[in-house]
């Protein structure tokens, strides 16, 4: 059976060229993906990770204001006792910080991994085969490397 | 059942009630003492008197700041030190939510702060006296421009204030701005919206209706555009709307901007018949703008250039500092001028571009695919066809935002730089067409060496801003 992702944009953000683009990867990659597209709320992720029995969840966020959109996600997520990987990609901070603050940042909300807007969504769907153990298949494998 | 039929004028009385009793500034509308306004309107500021009569293609800004007296100052800048032959007023984002109170919030902290805390004009707001103090005080025609799903208190108080071409429709001001507006609830409201425009039409005082040809501005195939265009256009024309503005927004490719253009134009008088007056206008490109002003003239120039060669009715240019968001008056101003210098220069030259007439036939042959199949989904009510064919993805917007649309299809550019289609979804094309697109894609995989796949989508999203047109794998071909 396929593995499940939910895919949306936090909060009000509208730019939708970002998980459209994911969207068509995961599941080329071979992903039964759920995309909420923007405007997604939290409880919306959460509601949509119980319903479809997902492994994972993406978030995207582009406009700047992740950190407030996102506080309180992962006591939700532990609230609904849901046992599931969570991403966060995109501009995650307005200005320019340095990433490796803003990766602590998110990583101390509970997020398993956290990306720049400039992360291929290759390199992306390779971190998420690894965590959740999935087996690439040998031809699969050169792609992602090359 | 919304369908393609013609408001009764008990109907447009009932829904007139309603919408102006949404803000106090409606109680001000009183469509005979509107007629007699725009009846003392000088020639040169009759829009559509100076749009239909013109011989060469009329410029056009966007600029939109809160208080009157500054968007006074900000066209008259443009139209003096921009030559700008149409101004525009756009309104502000939370006009465009219906959000009048918040928009009365912004406008009271503009004028004491004396700064832009709302990004447009305000024009519910300002009312029917600001609306025409505005049409007085500026020496040129205003279109009203703006990305409202429910437009109707905004077009009953701006065509009262004396505006005479209001942009948007149901699905272009609906699919590329919201998520979650019922597309059937958006044709009802522009019906209304067209319909008083026909009203106007009828008395003499005509309304020019521009549906938003750029839709997502994100490499939209010249068909998807195109048949948009022509439904909207069929449902205004259904309404009384007798001038109608078809749009197109720059790809960046110039055989392909060229033929789309001209395909536009006759599917517009095709579809539309005898008596509508068609024109089109043409975007210069909607999308991601080089982060550097020199490279972004490079861009605006090849818009010039393009409308040249094109000769479509009207351009809506851009400013240098389209990167940064709002541009400066001075900013907005260069952009005018540097698409004139182009338009200037090139379009007394006869050139020949190789290659038009192959792509215009392909793209009249896609969009009437498209047009055709949301005739026949309606049984020829074009309002049920176009709810039916984006439920189907029949009609499909690439990267809309909208529950309305599917969203599936994805576009990519060709070897050459013009966009086709990679990911067909359920859009209503022939196998014929299709062929052609695979191929094209085919042969630019062919010269990257490497398969076709989201990837090539992904980077020529960024390509233009990138400083080039197509997304080539970076290390060169």
């Amino acid at each position: 059976m396929a593995t499940t992702v939910i895919l949306g944009v936090i909060g009000s953000d509208a730019h939708v060229v970002g998980i459209t683009i994911l969207e068509r990867a995961l599941d080329t990659a071979g992903f039964d993906v759920v995309n909420l597209g923007v405007q997604t709320s939290q409880a919306e992720f959460v509601e949509a990770a119980e319903t479809h029995d997902a492994e994972a969840v993406l978030v995207s966020s582009l406009y700047g204001h992740a950190e407030q959109d996102c506080r309180g996600f992962h006591e939700q997520i532990a609230a609904a006792d849901l046992d599931v990987t969570t991403y966060i990609g995109g501009n995650l901070s307005v200005g320019q910080n340095d990433f490796e603050e803003t990766r602590q940042t998110f990583r101390g909300m509970g997020f398993d991994r956290v990306f720049d807007s400039e992360v291929s969504p290759e390199a992306a769907i390779a971190a998420l085969k690894r965590d959740l153990g999935m087996q690439e298949p040998e031809s699969e494998r050169a792609t992602v490397n090359s | 059942m919304v369908r393609d039929e013609r408001l009764t004028d008990e109907q447009l009385h009932r829904i007139d009630e309603r919408v102006r009793s949404n803000w106090p500034t409606g109680e001000a509308i009183d469509f005979e003492d509107a007629i007699a306004f725009h009846g003392t309107l000088p020639d040169h500021k009759q829009f559509t008197e100076v749009l239909e009569s013109a011989d060469r293609p009329l410029l056009q800004p966007r600029a939109g700041v809160p208080r009157l007296d500054d968007q006074i100052k900000l066209l008259e800048h443009l139209r003096t030190e921009g030559e700008a032959d149409l101004l525009p007023t756009t309104i502000d984002s939370y006009t465009r939510d219906n959000e009048y109170e918040k928009a009365q919030e912004g406008l009271a902290e503009a004028r004491e702060t004396d700064e832009d805390t709302l990004n447009g004009f305000p024009a519910v707001n300002h009312g029917v006296d600001g609306c025409r103090e505005l049409i007085q005080a500026v020496d040129a025609p205003i279109e009203v421009r703006h990305g409202t799903p429910d437009a109707r208190l905004l077009a009953a108080i701006t065509f009262a204030g004396g505006f005479q071409s209001f942009e948007g429709g149901p699905i272009s001001y609906n699919i590329p701005y919201t998520k979650e507006h019922d597309l059937a609830e958006t044709i009802e409201n522009w019906q209304y919206v067209d319909r008083l425009a026909g009203a106007y039409t009828e008395r003499g005082v005509t309304i020019n209706r521009e549906p938003f040809g750029p839709l997502t501005g994100t490499l939209v195939p010249p068909c998807i555009a195109i048949a948009i265009m022509v439904i909207e256009g069929m449902l205004a024309a259904t309404q009384g709307v007798r001038s109608i503005t078809l749009g197109y927004g720059q790809v960046g490719n110039i055989v392909q901007d060229v033929a789309a253009l001209h395909a536009l134009r006759s599917l517009g008088e095709e579809y539309l018949g005898d008596e509508v007056a068609v024109t089109t206008v043409f975007h210069e490109w909607m999308g991601g703008f080089p982060p550097d002003e020199a490279r972004a003239n490079g861009v605006i120039g090849l818009g010039g250039m393009t409308a040249a060669i094109a000769k479509p009715d009207k351009v809506i240019t851009k400013s240098p500092q389209e990167f940064e968001g709002v541009p400066t008056k001075e900013a907005n101003a260069a952009g005018l001028r540097t698409t004139q210098q182009l338009i200037n220069m090139v379009i007394e030259q006869d050139v020949q571009l190789e290659g038009v007439d192959r792509e215009l036939n392909l793209i009249q042959k896609s969009s009437r695919e498209l047009i055709e199949a949301v005739l026949s989904l309606g049984n020829g009510d074009v309002a049920q066809g176009t709810l039916s064919a984006f439920e189907s993805g029949a009609l499909d917007v690439p990267f809309s935002p909208s529950d309305s649309a599917k969203g599936d299809v994805l576009p990519a550019r060709d070897d050459d730089g013009r966009i086709r289609i990679f990911e067909f979804a359920d859009l209503a094309l022939s196998g014929d067409v299709k062929e052609i697109h695979r191929n094209r894609l085919d042969s630019r995989a062919r010269t990257e060496g490497r398969e076709q796949t989201f990837r090539m989508v992904a980077d020529d999203v960024d390509a233009i801003s990138d400083g080039m047109l197509i997304g080539r794998p970076a290390g060169g071909q």
